[in-house]
């Protein structure tokens, strides 16, 4: 009894102590949206200066084997790293955004599924409040965009968009 | 609630539709009922209101590049056209050879032939993603769009594209969900540990606004 | 129906215009595109509400009439069959976008917006004060029509804006006569409930 009440109070002050720290879970919309598909986007920053990176990892995803050498095909740069990224749902009715840095961003439309598990989408690339292009394309599972967007610091930004899956 | 022939004679009167003797009659009324009168003259007011605030034309932004577009895109639906009807007369054209007596049995032959590719599955090319038309609102920029076999990535290459400040800080985030109000046309943005990070809404003329959360 | 660009006498007509375009003259077609694309611009903004999409829909209402002219027939005025299609493109865009007008209109969003219309057809020399006031009333009056539904705005610009006639716009939607009397008395009743510290100092 003397070694179970002090025991019985550590396990509740453990208890408590958990629950203080448990991060708070957010809401979800008890809504859900129809959705046509699910994309990876990510803004990599290309360079030949390995002093000029900013200290971001390399770009990887699971089912983009060899995404570097990849990109230093199409791109002549010795360095690529990942400023940021983002994964989102393509909303059937509304449009999507994909927002891995405020500097660089994507609108997307869908417009419904094409052939061979694709996705039709309007896209616009965005650059603060200024659109840089827009574009009516297909994307589909296993074949990334590249997207070669504004100069930096005598690299170049560049926009990945990856379709994850319909 | 009004009724719906008194809505309407309000609406008519604000708008000239009433004849003379309408006119008159609905004027009379006005007088003997003050609240009604208030109210159509109310809406007469906010009615003259929009009409000296809503322009009939505005000017275009980038008027000539709007203009430009419009012939860039009429251009190439007459090549489209074009093309597509030489290519019907070439089919036509080939398929004359296959009546030919002596061709006859090649063109048979030929035929299995094409079937037996038609059932294959779809080709390599069927699966790669594709950038069917792009547009860009910068004369300056240049839009080219291929597919890279080594690199097996489809290529949107913008040319032309002012740089970013060296001296910017481009900062990015791991966005791993986002939730939508579409009655607030809002969109707010969580990272990996669930914290808010961005939220994005549109400004008056719809263009978006990204503005940072928590 | 709306009113098509007056010419001066050394202009070449619509009429002109529009049969050398039929017969595949571009440059013709570019000067039509000219003459009316300001009214065009005016009119999908006003539906639309958003200056990037009603770019790209007024482009779209051309490149529609372009195609379409083969089956003009010169029975009605250039501009009242071009603005029909225009008209046409931004409603189907705008029922599209399942804009939700029915809300309350949401004050907090007014600090966001930017001045509207900058590029509207000057109003003249006003004083600096009453420019500014000018310009916040349109700035509250463009909030206000962007809370109403599709339906609504639609009979909002196609009488305040284009100054159409009742048989007109009811042709146009199309609906009966008295559903465009009622929608129209719903949505100004529904702006004015909006702008109502505006017009109740103004009696």
């Amino acid at each position: 009894m003397k070694v179970f009440f002090p025991i019985l109070c550590l396990l509740l002050c453990a208890a408590s102590v958990c629950a203080q720290e448990a991060p708070p879970q957010p809401v979800l919309s008890a809504v859900k949206h129809a959705t046509d598909g699910h994309v990876w986007g990510a803004l990599i920053f290309a360079t030949n200066e390995s002093e000029k990176l900013t200290g971001g990892k390399e770009p990887e995803h699971a089912d983009l084997p060899k995404l570097h050498e990849r990109l230093a095909k199409v791109f002549p740069y010795k360095h690529f790293e990942v400023l940021g990224q983002h994964r989102q749902d393509i909303f059937r009715e509304y449009e999507s955004w994909i927002v891995p840095s405020q500097d660089l961003f994507m609108k997307i439309d869908s417009k419904g599924p094409a052939e061979n598990e694709g996705l039709n989408l309007h896209l616009q690339v965005w650059r603060r409040h200024q659109v840089l292009v827009k574009s009516d394309a297909i994307l589909r599972k296993d074949s990334p965009l590249f997207i070669g967007g504004p100069p930096w610091k005598n690299g170049r930004l560049i926009f990945v968009v990856y379709l994850e899956r319909t | 609630m009004k009724h719906p022939s008194e809505e309407q004679d309000i609406i008519r009167w604000i708008d000239g539709e009433m004849n003379e003797s309408e006119c008159a009659t609905f004027e009379e009324r006005l007088k003997l009922d003050p609240a009604l009168a208030t109210e159509a003259q109310k809406m007469r007011a906010l009615s003259a209101s929009l009409r000296s605030h809503l322009p009939a034309e505005i000017r275009v932004p980038h008027a000539d590049y709007f203009n430009t577009q419009i012939e860039v895109r009429i251009t190439q639906m007459a090549l489209d056209e074009a093309r597509s009807k030489h290519a019907a007369t070439s089919w036509s054209a080939m398929f004359q050879w296959l009546t030919q007596p002596w061709f006859a049995l090649v063109g048979a032959a030929a035929l299995a032939v094409l079937g037996f590719f038609l059932l294959q599955p779809a080709s390599p090319d069927d699966s790669e993603s594709m950038i069917l038309s792009s547009y860009t609102p910068n004369l300056r920029v240049q839009a080219r769009t291929y597919h890279d076999h080594d690199a097996d990535a489809t290529v949107l290459m913008l040319d032309g594209l002012d740089a970013m400040p060296a001296d910017k800080h481009i900062s990015g985030v791991n966005i791993q969900r986002s939730e939508m109000e579409p009655e607030l046309a809002s969109t707010t943005m969580y990272d990996e540990k669930g914290a808010a990070v961005f939220m994005i809404s549109h400004d008056s003329l719809g263009n978006p606004l990204i503005s940072p959360e928590g | 129906m709306p009113a098509a660009a007056s010419t001066d006498p050394g202009e070449v007509s619509d009429l002109d215009l529009v049969k050398r375009s039929q017969a595949g003259d571009t440059r013709a077609f570019d000067v039509l595109v000219t003459r009316y694309r300001g009214r065009i611009y005016a009119m999908t903004y006003h539906l639309i509400q958003n200056e990037t999409e009603a770019w790209d829909l007024a482009q779209e209402a051309f490149i529609k009439a372009w195609r379409a002219l083969p089956t003009f027939k010169h029975d009605a005025g250039f501009y009242t069959w071009l603005y029909r299609i225009a008209h046409n493109v931004s409603y189907d865009w705008l029922r599209k976008k399942k804009i939700q007008g029915d809300g309350e209109f949401d004050d907090e969003r007014v600090e966001h917006r930017v001045a509207v219309g900058a590029e509207a057809t000057p109003h003249g020399d006003l004083a600096p004060d009453t420019a500014l006031r000018n310009a916040e009333l349109g700035q509250r009056i463009q909030a206000a029509i962007a809370t109403l539904s599709p339906e609504h705005r639609q009979v909002i610009v196609l009488r305040e804006v284009e100054g159409l006639a009742y048989e007109e716009i009811a042709a146009l939607i199309p609906c009966s006569l008295g559903t465009v009397m009622s929608r129209l008395f719903y949505a100004r009743k529904k702006l004015q409930e909006q702008l109502h510290d505006v017009y109740e100092t103004s009696l």
